[in-house]
Protein backbone atom coordinates (compact mmCIF):
# COMPACT_ATOMS: atom_id res chain seq x y z
CA UNK A 1 0.00 0.00 0.00
CA UNK A 2 1.37 3.88 -1.21
CA UNK A 3 1.25 6.40 1.70
CA UNK A 4 -1.42 7.96 -0.98
CA UNK A 5 -3.93 5.37 -0.28
CA UNK A 6 -3.11 4.80 3.55
CA UNK A 7 -3.19 8.59 3.66
CA UNK A 8 -6.90 8.41 1.26
CA UNK A 9 -7.65 5.26 4.09
CA UNK A 10 -7.66 7.26 7.33
CA UNK A 11 -8.72 10.69 5.71
CA UNK A 12 -11.96 8.45 5.04
CA UNK A 13 -12.28 6.37 8.38
CA UNK A 14 -11.87 9.90 9.73
CA UNK A 15 -14.56 11.93 7.69
CA UNK A 16 -17.29 9.11 8.15
CA UNK A 17 -17.11 8.36 11.64
CA UNK A 18 -17.53 12.48 12.24
CA UNK A 19 -20.48 12.27 9.86
CA UNK A 20 -21.51 9.36 11.29
CA UNK A 21 -21.11 11.31 14.61
CA UNK A 22 -22.88 14.66 13.73
CA UNK A 23 -25.49 12.56 12.11
CA UNK A 24 -26.60 10.98 15.31
CA UNK A 25 -26.24 14.53 17.07
CA UNK A 26 -28.20 16.21 14.92
CA UNK A 27 -30.19 13.84 12.73
CA UNK A 28 -31.74 12.04 15.41
CA UNK A 29 -33.54 14.42 17.45
CA UNK A 30 -34.62 15.96 14.11
CA UNK A 31 -36.06 12.43 12.99
CA UNK A 32 -37.51 12.37 16.71
CA UNK A 33 -38.99 16.25 15.84
CA UNK A 34 -39.87 14.99 12.80
CA UNK A 35 -42.31 11.76 13.53
CA UNK A 36 -44.01 12.61 16.90
CA UNK A 37 -44.05 16.82 17.11
CA UNK A 38 -45.80 19.33 14.67
CA UNK A 39 -44.20 22.48 14.30
CA UNK A 40 -44.59 25.47 11.80
CA UNK A 41 -42.21 24.40 9.07
CA UNK A 42 -42.29 21.05 9.52
CA UNK A 43 -43.18 20.03 6.15
CA UNK A 44 -40.16 21.93 4.52
CA UNK A 45 -37.60 20.95 7.14
CA UNK A 46 -38.41 17.37 6.20
CA UNK A 47 -38.11 18.38 2.35
CA UNK A 48 -34.76 20.34 3.13
CA UNK A 49 -32.91 16.87 4.75
CA UNK A 50 -34.75 14.65 2.41
CA UNK A 51 -33.95 16.45 -0.87
CA UNK A 52 -30.12 15.75 -0.94
CA UNK A 53 -30.93 11.76 -1.45
CA UNK A 54 -32.75 12.94 -4.68
CA UNK A 55 -30.41 15.47 -5.84
CA UNK A 56 -27.07 14.95 -8.07
CA UNK A 57 -24.48 14.65 -5.40
CA UNK A 58 -23.05 17.47 -7.46
CA UNK A 59 -26.00 20.06 -7.40
CA UNK A 60 -25.87 19.30 -3.43
CA UNK A 61 -22.22 19.91 -3.78
CA UNK A 62 -23.12 23.32 -5.56
CA UNK A 63 -25.28 24.35 -2.91
CA UNK A 64 -22.94 23.74 -0.37
CA UNK A 65 -20.41 25.96 -1.83
CA UNK A 66 -23.15 28.43 -1.92
CA UNK A 67 -24.24 28.24 1.42
CA UNK A 68 -19.88 27.69 2.49
CA UNK A 69 -17.69 28.89 0.16
CA UNK A 70 -15.61 31.85 0.64
CA UNK A 71 -18.02 33.89 -1.17
CA UNK A 72 -21.29 31.93 0.11
CA UNK A 73 -24.48 33.12 2.57
CA UNK A 74 -22.57 31.39 5.96
CA UNK A 75 -18.91 31.61 4.58
CA UNK A 76 -18.51 34.58 3.35
CA UNK A 77 -19.23 36.32 6.99
CA UNK A 78 -17.20 33.35 8.04
CA UNK A 79 -14.17 34.45 6.39
CA UNK A 80 -14.49 38.33 7.09
CA UNK A 81 -14.58 37.37 10.86
CA UNK A 82 -11.97 34.61 10.95
CA UNK A 83 -9.72 34.74 7.79
CA UNK A 84 -11.00 31.18 7.41
CA UNK A 85 -13.27 29.02 5.45
CA UNK A 86 -14.29 25.63 5.68
CA UNK A 87 -13.86 24.98 1.28
CA UNK A 88 -11.14 22.87 0.21
CA UNK A 89 -9.97 21.76 4.61
CA UNK A 90 -10.81 18.40 5.25
CA UNK A 91 -13.49 20.09 7.00
CA UNK A 92 -15.36 20.32 4.15
CA UNK A 93 -15.49 16.68 3.38
CA UNK A 94 -17.25 16.10 6.94
CA UNK A 95 -19.34 18.82 6.17
CA UNK A 96 -20.71 17.21 3.23
CA UNK A 97 -20.72 13.94 4.15
CA UNK A 98 -23.08 14.97 6.43
CA UNK A 99 -25.63 16.54 4.79
CA UNK A 100 -25.60 13.75 1.82
CA UNK A 101 -25.70 10.52 4.88
CA UNK A 102 -28.13 12.74 6.86
CA UNK A 103 -31.24 11.73 4.89
CA UNK A 104 -30.41 8.18 5.05
CA UNK A 105 -29.77 8.21 9.11
CA UNK A 106 -33.31 10.89 9.67
CA UNK A 107 -35.64 8.74 7.31
CA UNK A 108 -35.14 5.57 9.00
CA UNK A 109 -34.97 6.70 12.14
CA UNK A 110 -37.96 8.32 11.64
CA UNK A 111 -39.73 5.32 10.46
CA UNK A 112 -38.36 3.72 13.73
CA UNK A 113 -39.74 6.25 16.21
CA UNK A 114 -42.74 6.37 14.24
CA UNK A 115 -43.14 2.55 14.76
CA UNK A 116 -42.97 2.88 18.26
CA UNK A 117 -46.74 2.40 19.97
CA UNK A 118 -48.18 5.51 20.40
CA UNK A 119 -49.81 4.17 23.87
CA UNK A 120 -46.69 3.82 25.11
CA UNK A 121 -45.63 6.94 25.58
CA UNK A 122 -48.89 8.19 26.89
CA UNK A 123 -48.82 5.89 29.31
CA UNK A 124 -45.65 7.14 30.55
CA UNK A 125 -46.96 10.65 30.74
CA UNK A 126 -49.80 9.60 32.78
CA UNK A 127 -47.06 8.18 35.24
CA UNK A 128 -45.81 11.18 35.69
CA UNK A 129 -42.60 11.46 32.75
CA UNK A 130 -42.42 14.72 31.01
CA UNK A 131 -42.37 14.93 27.43
CA UNK A 132 -38.54 14.97 26.30
CA UNK A 133 -38.35 12.46 29.66
CA UNK A 134 -40.93 10.12 28.05
CA UNK A 135 -38.65 10.17 24.42
CA UNK A 136 -35.72 9.14 26.70
CA UNK A 137 -36.76 6.51 28.64
CA UNK A 138 -39.39 5.04 26.33
CA UNK A 139 -39.26 6.09 22.54
CA UNK A 140 -35.52 6.35 22.13
CA UNK A 141 -34.58 3.01 23.74
CA UNK A 142 -37.60 1.25 21.82
CA UNK A 143 -36.56 2.77 18.72
CA UNK A 144 -32.55 1.87 18.90
CA UNK A 145 -32.15 -0.89 16.24
CA UNK A 146 -33.45 1.38 13.45
CA UNK A 147 -31.79 3.95 14.61
CA UNK A 148 -28.24 2.12 14.80
CA UNK A 149 -29.66 0.87 11.49
CA UNK A 150 -29.42 4.35 10.10
CA UNK A 151 -26.82 5.15 11.45
CA UNK A 152 -24.87 2.24 9.85
CA UNK A 153 -26.36 3.31 6.26
CA UNK A 154 -25.09 7.30 7.36
CA UNK A 155 -21.80 5.36 8.11
CA UNK A 156 -21.43 3.54 4.25
CA UNK A 157 -23.26 6.73 2.62
CA UNK A 158 -20.65 9.21 4.13
CA UNK A 159 -17.74 6.30 3.51
CA UNK A 160 -19.00 6.49 -0.22
CA UNK A 161 -19.75 10.16 -1.47
CA UNK A 162 -17.94 11.67 -3.74
CA UNK A 163 -19.64 14.09 -5.78
CA UNK A 164 -20.66 16.68 -3.45
CA UNK A 165 -17.33 16.48 -1.44
CA UNK A 166 -15.40 16.70 -4.72
CA UNK A 167 -17.11 19.85 -5.12
CA UNK A 168 -16.79 21.48 -1.54
CA UNK A 169 -13.86 20.06 -0.45
CA UNK A 170 -11.99 19.34 -4.12
CA UNK A 171 -9.57 16.43 -4.34
CA UNK A 172 -6.12 17.48 -2.45
CA UNK A 173 -3.97 14.57 -2.26
CA UNK A 174 -3.43 13.76 1.88
CA UNK A 175 -5.74 16.77 2.61
CA UNK A 176 -9.67 16.06 1.36
CA UNK A 177 -9.13 12.81 -1.45
CA UNK A 178 -10.98 10.29 0.31
CA UNK A 179 -11.15 6.68 -0.81
CA UNK A 180 -13.52 7.29 -3.81
CA UNK A 181 -11.61 10.44 -4.69
CA UNK A 182 -8.34 8.75 -4.92
CA UNK A 183 -9.83 6.09 -6.33
CA UNK A 184 -11.17 8.43 -9.13
CA UNK A 185 -7.34 9.91 -9.58
CA UNK A 186 -5.43 6.83 -9.33
CA UNK A 187 -7.61 5.21 -12.53
CA UNK A 188 -7.36 8.72 -13.89
CA UNK A 189 -3.31 8.43 -13.97
CA UNK A 190 -3.20 4.70 -14.23
CA UNK A 191 -2.66 3.54 -11.14
CA UNK A 192 -4.30 0.32 -11.54
CA UNK A 193 -2.89 -1.58 -8.39
CA UNK A 194 -3.77 1.69 -6.23
CA UNK A 195 -7.16 1.88 -7.60
CA UNK A 196 -7.68 -2.55 -7.22
CA UNK A 197 -6.73 -2.46 -3.54
CA UNK A 198 -9.13 0.58 -2.51
CA UNK A 199 -11.97 -0.61 -4.81
CA UNK A 200 -11.64 -3.51 -2.38
CA UNK A 201 -11.23 -2.25 0.80
CA UNK A 202 -14.29 -0.27 0.20
CA UNK A 203 -16.62 -3.35 -1.29
CA UNK A 204 -15.39 -5.13 1.50
CA UNK A 205 -16.73 -2.56 3.79
CA UNK A 206 -20.10 -1.96 2.55
CA UNK A 207 -20.96 -5.69 2.28
CA UNK A 208 -20.38 -5.82 6.06
CA UNK A 209 -22.19 -2.69 6.38
CA UNK A 210 -25.23 -4.07 4.50
CA UNK A 211 -24.95 -6.91 7.35
CA UNK A 212 -25.01 -5.15 9.99
CA UNK A 213 -28.50 -3.17 9.04
CA UNK A 214 -29.94 -6.55 8.00
CA UNK A 215 -28.85 -7.74 11.29
CA UNK A 216 -30.26 -4.92 13.56
CA UNK A 217 -33.22 -4.41 11.22
CA UNK A 218 -34.29 -7.84 11.56
CA UNK A 219 -33.80 -7.57 15.41
CA UNK A 220 -35.77 -4.35 15.37
CA UNK A 221 -38.75 -6.33 13.63
CA UNK B 1 -74.18 10.55 47.94
CA UNK B 2 -72.79 13.17 45.92
CA UNK B 3 -71.69 12.30 42.26
CA UNK B 4 -67.10 11.64 42.33
CA UNK B 5 -67.06 11.86 38.61
CA UNK B 6 -68.63 14.75 36.71
CA UNK B 7 -67.69 14.70 33.21
CA UNK B 8 -68.86 17.70 29.98
CA UNK B 9 -66.45 17.52 27.33
CA UNK B 10 -67.02 18.32 23.72
CA UNK B 11 -63.71 17.54 20.94
CA UNK B 12 -63.98 18.16 17.53
CA UNK B 13 -61.60 16.37 15.05
CA UNK B 14 -61.85 15.44 11.60
CA UNK B 15 -65.11 13.80 10.39
CA UNK B 16 -65.74 13.40 14.15
CA UNK B 17 -67.59 14.90 16.94
CA UNK B 18 -67.51 14.28 20.41
CA UNK B 19 -70.05 15.56 22.99
CA UNK B 20 -70.80 14.13 26.31
CA UNK B 21 -71.57 14.84 29.64
CA UNK B 22 -72.32 12.26 32.44
CA UNK B 23 -71.35 11.72 36.10
CA UNK B 24 -71.03 9.01 38.09
CA UNK B 25 -71.17 8.47 42.20
CA UNK B 26 -68.16 6.11 43.61
CA UNK B 27 -67.42 2.52 42.12
CA UNK B 28 -67.16 1.22 38.29
CA UNK B 29 -68.94 3.87 35.74
CA UNK B 30 -68.99 1.34 32.53
CA UNK B 31 -68.96 3.41 28.86
CA UNK B 32 -70.71 0.98 26.48
CA UNK B 33 -71.29 1.58 22.71
CA UNK B 34 -70.22 0.39 19.40
CA UNK B 35 -66.50 1.11 18.26
CA UNK B 36 -66.38 4.82 17.08
CA UNK B 37 -68.55 5.92 19.49
CA UNK B 38 -65.94 8.31 21.38
CA UNK B 39 -65.56 5.92 24.55
CA UNK B 40 -61.32 6.14 24.02
CA UNK B 41 -61.53 9.52 23.13
CA UNK B 42 -63.28 10.52 26.47
CA UNK B 43 -60.91 8.38 28.77
CA UNK B 44 -57.99 10.59 27.38
CA UNK B 45 -59.83 13.56 27.95
CA UNK B 46 -60.09 12.13 31.25
CA UNK B 47 -56.61 11.28 31.63
CA UNK B 48 -55.63 14.90 29.99
CA UNK B 49 -54.10 12.94 27.13
CA UNK B 50 -56.54 15.10 24.78
CA UNK B 51 -57.72 18.68 25.46
CA UNK B 52 -61.35 19.11 24.81
CA UNK B 53 -62.10 21.76 23.37
CA UNK B 54 -64.93 23.23 26.08
CA UNK B 55 -65.87 21.06 28.72
CA UNK B 56 -64.86 20.73 32.45
CA UNK B 57 -63.58 17.17 33.92
CA UNK B 58 -64.30 17.19 37.78
CA UNK B 59 -62.88 14.37 40.10
CA UNK B 60 -63.94 13.76 43.88
CA UNK B 61 -64.18 18.12 44.21
CA UNK B 62 -61.05 18.29 42.27
CA UNK B 63 -61.05 20.30 38.82
CA UNK B 64 -58.88 18.57 35.93
CA UNK B 65 -60.15 20.58 33.52
CA UNK B 66 -62.26 23.70 32.50
CA UNK B 67 -62.51 25.31 29.73
CA UNK B 68 -64.61 28.58 31.00
CA UNK B 69 -62.01 28.95 33.81
CA UNK B 70 -58.98 27.96 31.53
CA UNK B 71 -58.00 25.30 33.84
CA UNK B 72 -56.31 22.70 32.29
CA UNK B 73 -53.92 20.24 34.60
CA UNK B 74 -51.61 17.99 32.64
CA UNK B 75 -51.88 14.28 32.31
CA UNK B 76 -48.53 14.29 33.90
CA UNK B 77 -50.02 15.74 37.35
CA UNK B 78 -53.39 14.11 37.15
CA UNK B 79 -52.82 11.30 38.98
CA UNK B 80 -55.01 8.75 36.86
CA UNK B 81 -54.22 5.57 36.29
CA UNK B 82 -55.14 4.17 32.92
CA UNK B 83 -54.71 0.82 31.68
CA UNK B 84 -54.72 0.93 28.02
CA UNK B 85 -56.28 -1.22 25.18
CA UNK B 86 -53.57 -3.96 24.21
CA UNK B 87 -51.84 -2.61 27.73
CA UNK B 88 -48.76 -0.68 26.54
CA UNK B 89 -46.71 -2.37 29.02
CA UNK B 90 -43.24 -0.81 28.34
CA UNK B 91 -41.15 -4.01 26.44
CA UNK B 92 -37.72 -3.09 26.87
CA UNK B 93 -38.57 -3.05 31.14
CA UNK B 94 -39.23 -5.52 33.50
CA UNK B 95 -42.43 -6.37 35.18
CA UNK B 96 -41.22 -4.30 38.51
CA UNK B 97 -39.98 -1.72 36.08
CA UNK B 98 -43.63 -1.46 34.82
CA UNK B 99 -45.04 -1.44 38.09
CA UNK B 100 -42.51 1.16 39.45
CA UNK B 101 -42.44 3.71 36.46
CA UNK B 102 -44.91 6.23 38.22
CA UNK B 103 -42.93 5.99 41.30
CA UNK B 104 -39.75 8.14 40.08
CA UNK B 105 -39.95 10.73 42.52
CA UNK B 106 -40.02 8.35 45.84
CA UNK B 107 -36.64 6.81 46.83
CA UNK B 108 -35.14 3.59 45.72
CA UNK B 109 -36.64 1.83 48.79
CA UNK B 110 -39.72 2.95 48.77
CA UNK B 111 -40.27 2.61 45.30
CA UNK B 112 -38.85 -0.86 45.61
CA UNK B 113 -41.48 -1.78 48.61
CA UNK B 114 -44.68 -0.14 47.17
CA UNK B 115 -44.03 -2.19 43.96
CA UNK B 116 -43.66 -5.16 45.90
CA UNK B 117 -46.72 -4.55 47.60
CA UNK B 118 -48.92 -4.12 44.12
CA UNK B 119 -47.15 -7.24 42.85
CA UNK B 120 -47.84 -9.08 46.02
CA UNK B 121 -51.92 -8.00 45.81
CA UNK B 122 -52.11 -8.65 41.95
CA UNK B 123 -50.44 -12.10 42.39
CA UNK B 124 -47.60 -11.45 40.21
CA UNK B 125 -44.87 -12.29 43.04
CA UNK B 126 -42.24 -13.92 41.49
CA UNK B 127 -42.19 -12.41 38.05
CA UNK B 128 -40.71 -9.28 39.00
CA UNK B 129 -37.59 -9.97 36.55
CA UNK B 130 -39.77 -11.22 33.57
CA UNK B 131 -40.54 -9.20 30.60
CA UNK B 132 -43.75 -8.84 29.06
CA UNK B 133 -43.64 -10.99 26.37
CA UNK B 134 -42.27 -13.59 28.77
CA UNK B 135 -46.21 -12.66 30.43
CA UNK B 136 -49.51 -14.86 30.03
CA UNK B 137 -52.19 -12.70 28.44
CA UNK B 138 -53.96 -12.37 31.89
CA UNK B 139 -50.66 -11.39 34.05
CA UNK B 140 -50.12 -8.84 31.19
CA UNK B 141 -53.56 -7.23 31.91
CA UNK B 142 -52.20 -7.11 35.88
CA UNK B 143 -49.08 -5.64 35.07
CA UNK B 144 -50.93 -2.77 33.38
CA UNK B 145 -53.43 -2.62 36.27
CA UNK B 146 -50.50 -3.12 39.00
CA UNK B 147 -48.37 0.05 37.18
CA UNK B 148 -52.11 2.03 37.33
CA UNK B 149 -52.47 1.49 40.91
CA UNK B 150 -49.45 2.30 42.06
CA UNK B 151 -49.33 5.62 41.40
CA UNK B 152 -52.59 5.56 44.29
CA UNK B 153 -54.94 6.60 41.35
CA UNK B 154 -57.74 9.34 41.78
CA UNK B 155 -59.54 7.53 38.92
CA UNK B 156 -58.73 4.64 37.20
CA UNK B 157 -59.22 4.32 33.51
CA UNK B 158 -59.59 1.31 31.48
CA UNK B 159 -59.83 1.17 27.69
CA UNK B 160 -61.26 -2.51 26.90
CA UNK B 161 -59.40 -4.66 29.81
CA UNK B 162 -60.79 -7.84 28.33
CA UNK B 163 -60.69 -7.64 24.64
CA UNK B 164 -57.39 -8.99 23.90
CA UNK B 165 -57.80 -12.17 26.13
CA UNK B 166 -59.14 -15.42 25.32
CA UNK B 167 -63.16 -16.32 25.42
CA UNK B 168 -62.51 -18.64 28.50
CA UNK B 169 -60.03 -16.86 30.18
CA UNK B 170 -62.06 -13.74 29.85
CA UNK B 171 -64.74 -15.16 32.08
CA UNK B 172 -62.61 -15.69 34.83
CA UNK B 173 -60.86 -12.64 34.55
CA UNK B 174 -63.84 -10.34 33.99
CA UNK B 175 -64.85 -11.43 37.61
CA UNK B 176 -61.53 -11.23 39.61
CA UNK B 177 -61.32 -7.70 37.61
CA UNK B 178 -64.82 -6.83 39.31
CA UNK B 179 -63.85 -8.02 42.48
CA UNK B 180 -60.57 -5.76 42.21
CA UNK B 181 -62.12 -2.83 41.86
CA UNK B 182 -64.54 -3.27 44.10
CA UNK B 183 -61.47 -3.30 47.20
CA UNK B 184 -59.01 -0.94 45.65
CA UNK B 185 -62.20 1.29 45.84
CA UNK B 186 -60.73 3.94 43.36
CA UNK B 187 -63.85 5.33 41.13
CA UNK B 188 -63.11 3.83 37.95
CA UNK B 189 -64.27 4.16 33.92
CA UNK B 190 -64.57 1.08 32.32
CA UNK B 191 -65.12 1.14 28.28
CA UNK B 192 -66.25 -1.90 27.01
CA UNK B 193 -68.65 -2.99 23.35
CA UNK B 194 -69.44 -5.94 25.37
CA UNK B 195 -72.88 -5.24 27.07
CA UNK B 196 -72.51 -8.72 29.44
CA UNK B 197 -68.86 -7.42 30.40
CA UNK B 198 -70.44 -3.65 30.91
CA UNK B 199 -73.28 -5.46 33.27
CA UNK B 200 -70.49 -7.61 34.61
CA UNK B 201 -68.41 -5.06 35.93
CA UNK B 202 -70.60 -1.45 35.84
CA UNK B 203 -72.51 -0.15 38.93
CA UNK B 204 -73.42 2.45 36.21
CA UNK B 205 -73.71 2.44 32.45
CA UNK B 206 -73.37 4.93 30.18
CA UNK B 207 -73.78 4.24 26.44
CA UNK B 208 -72.34 5.60 23.97
CA UNK B 209 -73.54 6.16 20.18
CA UNK B 210 -71.92 8.78 17.42
CA UNK B 211 -70.29 10.92 20.09
CA UNK B 212 -73.20 11.07 22.31
CA UNK B 213 -74.56 9.95 25.83
CA UNK B 214 -78.12 8.02 24.53
CA UNK B 215 -78.54 6.80 28.59
CA UNK B 216 -76.93 6.81 31.73
CA UNK B 217 -78.24 4.91 34.18
CA UNK B 218 -77.53 2.25 36.98
CA UNK B 219 -76.89 -1.03 35.12
CA UNK B 220 -80.15 -2.50 35.97
CA UNK B 221 -82.59 -0.01 35.01
CA UNK B 222 -80.19 0.17 31.61
CA UNK B 223 -81.72 -4.00 31.64
CA UNK B 224 -85.19 -3.37 31.85
CA UNK B 225 -85.70 0.49 30.96
CA UNK B 226 -83.46 0.83 27.87
CA UNK B 227 -84.09 4.85 27.37
CA UNK B 228 -84.85 4.43 23.14
CA UNK B 229 -85.04 1.43 20.62
CA UNK B 230 -81.54 2.87 19.49
CA UNK B 231 -80.11 2.44 23.33
CA UNK B 232 -82.11 -1.60 22.91
CA UNK B 233 -80.19 -1.92 19.47
CA UNK B 234 -76.89 -0.86 20.49
CA UNK B 235 -77.79 -3.60 23.64
CA UNK B 236 -78.04 -6.16 21.32
CA UNK B 237 -81.55 -6.63 22.83
CA UNK B 238 -83.51 -9.25 20.20
CA UNK B 239 -87.21 -9.00 19.56
CA UNK B 240 -87.19 -5.23 19.22
CA UNK B 241 -90.56 -4.48 17.27
CA UNK B 242 -93.12 -1.96 16.38
CA UNK B 243 -96.70 -1.84 17.30
CA UNK B 244 -99.45 1.02 17.57
CA UNK B 245 -100.68 2.55 20.55
CA UNK B 246 -103.98 1.22 21.75
CA UNK B 247 -104.16 3.38 25.34
CA UNK B 248 -101.89 4.11 27.48
CA UNK B 249 -102.57 4.95 31.16
CA UNK B 250 -99.72 5.42 33.71
CA UNK B 251 -99.59 1.28 34.69
CA UNK B 252 -100.72 0.09 31.57
CA UNK B 253 -99.83 0.31 27.79
CA UNK B 254 -102.70 -1.91 25.47
CA UNK B 255 -100.84 -2.13 21.68
CA UNK B 256 -101.80 -3.85 18.31
CA UNK B 257 -99.03 -5.76 16.88
CA UNK B 258 -99.66 -8.49 14.41
CA UNK B 259 -103.31 -8.61 14.69
CA UNK B 260 -102.83 -8.88 18.21
CA UNK B 261 -103.82 -7.05 21.28
CA UNK B 262 -101.04 -6.88 23.51
CA UNK B 263 -100.61 -5.21 27.22
CA UNK B 264 -97.43 -4.16 28.65
CA UNK B 265 -96.60 -2.85 32.13
CA UNK B 266 -95.86 1.09 31.84
CA UNK B 267 -92.66 1.78 33.60
CA UNK B 268 -93.65 2.94 36.73
CA UNK B 269 -90.88 5.36 36.94
CA UNK B 270 -91.36 7.55 33.99
CA UNK B 271 -94.54 7.82 33.02
CA UNK B 272 -94.66 7.44 28.87
CA UNK B 273 -98.09 8.27 27.67
CA UNK B 274 -98.01 7.97 23.87
CA UNK B 275 -101.37 9.30 22.37
CA UNK B 276 -103.94 6.30 20.58
CA UNK B 277 -103.25 5.11 17.20
CA UNK B 278 -99.31 5.92 17.70
CA UNK B 279 -96.56 4.20 17.03
CA UNK B 280 -94.76 2.55 19.55
CA UNK B 281 -91.38 0.32 19.86
CA UNK B 282 -91.38 -2.54 22.11
CA UNK B 283 -89.48 -5.91 23.30
CA UNK B 284 -89.63 -9.05 24.28
CA UNK B 285 -86.84 -11.27 25.82
CA UNK B 286 -86.77 -14.30 24.25
CA UNK B 287 -86.30 -16.31 26.97
CA UNK B 288 -89.92 -15.35 28.43
CA UNK B 289 -91.95 -16.41 26.24
CA UNK B 290 -94.06 -19.30 27.93
CA UNK B 291 -94.80 -22.34 25.37
CA UNK B 292 -98.03 -23.17 26.79
CA UNK B 293 -98.39 -27.60 27.49
CA UNK B 294 -100.49 -29.59 26.05
CA UNK B 295 -100.73 -31.70 28.03
CA UNK B 296 -102.15 -29.51 30.61
CA UNK B 297 -106.09 -28.71 29.32
CA UNK B 298 -106.56 -25.80 26.65
CA UNK B 299 -105.01 -22.67 27.54
CA UNK B 300 -107.30 -20.57 29.56
CA UNK B 301 -106.81 -16.33 28.50
CA UNK B 302 -107.66 -15.19 32.23
CA UNK B 303 -104.60 -16.88 32.94
CA UNK B 304 -102.71 -16.36 30.03
CA UNK B 305 -101.86 -13.00 28.97
CA UNK B 306 -101.23 -12.03 25.80
CA UNK B 307 -101.66 -15.60 24.34
CA UNK B 308 -101.07 -15.31 20.61
CA UNK B 309 -100.26 -18.84 18.11
CA UNK B 310 -97.78 -19.67 15.49
CA UNK B 311 -95.43 -22.18 14.04
CA UNK B 312 -91.53 -22.58 14.25
CA UNK B 313 -89.88 -22.02 11.48
CA UNK B 314 -86.49 -22.27 12.33
CA UNK B 315 -84.58 -22.93 15.52
CA UNK B 316 -80.74 -23.15 16.11
CA UNK B 317 -79.33 -24.78 18.93
CA UNK B 318 -76.85 -22.88 21.42
CA UNK B 319 -75.44 -25.39 23.13
CA UNK B 320 -77.33 -25.05 26.61
CA UNK B 321 -80.71 -23.42 25.02
CA UNK B 322 -82.47 -23.81 21.65
CA UNK B 323 -83.57 -20.42 19.99
CA UNK B 324 -86.74 -20.75 18.06
CA UNK B 325 -88.15 -18.48 15.12
CA UNK B 326 -91.78 -18.71 15.44
CA UNK B 327 -93.88 -16.73 13.41
CA UNK B 328 -97.51 -16.01 14.56
CA UNK B 329 -100.46 -17.63 12.37
CA UNK B 330 -101.69 -14.48 11.34
CA UNK B 331 -101.90 -13.60 7.27
CA UNK B 332 -99.38 -10.43 6.47
CA UNK B 333 -95.70 -10.36 6.39
CA UNK B 334 -93.68 -11.41 9.51
CA UNK B 335 -92.70 -9.22 12.17
CA UNK B 336 -88.79 -10.06 11.39
CA UNK B 337 -88.16 -11.33 7.98
CA UNK B 338 -89.71 -14.72 7.77
CA UNK B 339 -90.48 -14.62 11.55
CA UNK B 340 -92.01 -12.66 14.05
CA UNK B 341 -90.47 -13.36 17.53
CA UNK B 342 -87.58 -15.21 18.82
CA UNK B 343 -88.20 -17.60 21.48
CA UNK B 344 -85.58 -18.78 23.58
CA UNK B 345 -86.00 -22.39 25.51
CA UNK B 346 -83.35 -24.70 27.93
CA UNK B 347 -82.73 -28.12 26.29
CA UNK B 348 -84.66 -29.76 28.87
CA UNK B 349 -87.93 -27.97 28.05
CA UNK B 350 -87.06 -28.31 24.15
CA UNK B 351 -86.77 -32.23 25.03
CA UNK B 352 -89.39 -32.43 27.54
CA UNK B 353 -91.90 -30.84 25.02
CA UNK B 354 -90.62 -32.45 22.31
CA UNK B 355 -90.22 -29.30 20.09
CA UNK B 356 -88.36 -31.48 17.46
CA UNK B 357 -91.13 -33.29 16.24
CA UNK B 358 -94.44 -31.01 17.50
CA UNK B 359 -93.61 -27.42 15.45
CA UNK B 360 -97.29 -25.19 16.52
CA UNK B 361 -97.25 -23.87 19.78
CA UNK B 362 -99.47 -21.69 21.56
CA UNK B 363 -97.29 -19.09 24.18
CA UNK B 364 -97.50 -16.47 26.20
CA UNK B 365 -95.88 -13.30 27.11
CA UNK B 366 -96.49 -12.07 30.76
CA UNK B 367 -97.71 -8.29 30.80
CA UNK B 368 -94.03 -7.25 32.57
CA UNK B 369 -92.22 -8.48 29.84
CA UNK B 370 -93.41 -6.62 27.45
CA UNK B 371 -90.96 -3.55 27.71
CA UNK B 372 -92.52 -0.22 25.71
CA UNK B 373 -89.42 2.11 24.44
CA UNK B 374 -89.90 5.54 24.43
CA UNK B 375 -89.77 6.90 21.27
Amino acid sequence: MTPETGDALLLSLRVAVLATLLNAILGVPLAWALARRRFPGRAVVDLLVTVPLILPPTVTGYYLIVLFGRRGWLGAPLYQLTGWSVAFTWYAAVLAATIMALPLLVRTAKAAFESVDRDLERAAYTLGRSELRTALEVTLPLARNGILAGLVLAFARALGEFGATLMLAGNIPGKTATVPLAIYTAVQTGEDTAALVLVGILTVLSCLVIVAANRLGARAT
Amino acid sequence: MSDRLEVAVSVRVPGFDLDVAWSAGGGVAVLFGPSGAGKTLTLQCLAGLITPNAGRIVVDGRVLFDSASGVNVPAQARRVGYVFQGYALFPHLTVAENVGFGLRDLPQARRAEKTTTVLEQLGLGGLDRRHPRELSGGQRQRVALGRALAIDPALLLLDEPLSALDAPLRRALRDELRALLSTVGTAAVVVTHDFTEAYRLGDRIVVYDAGRVVQSAPRSELLWQPASESVARIMGIRNVLHGTVVKATPDRIQLRWRGQLLEAVNSPTRSYLPAADSPIAFFIRPEYVRLIRKDRGNADPSHHMNLMEGVVVGEEDFGTTWSLRMRLSEPGTPAQGDYDLEVEVPHLVYEILEIERDRRWEFSIHRGSIHVLPA
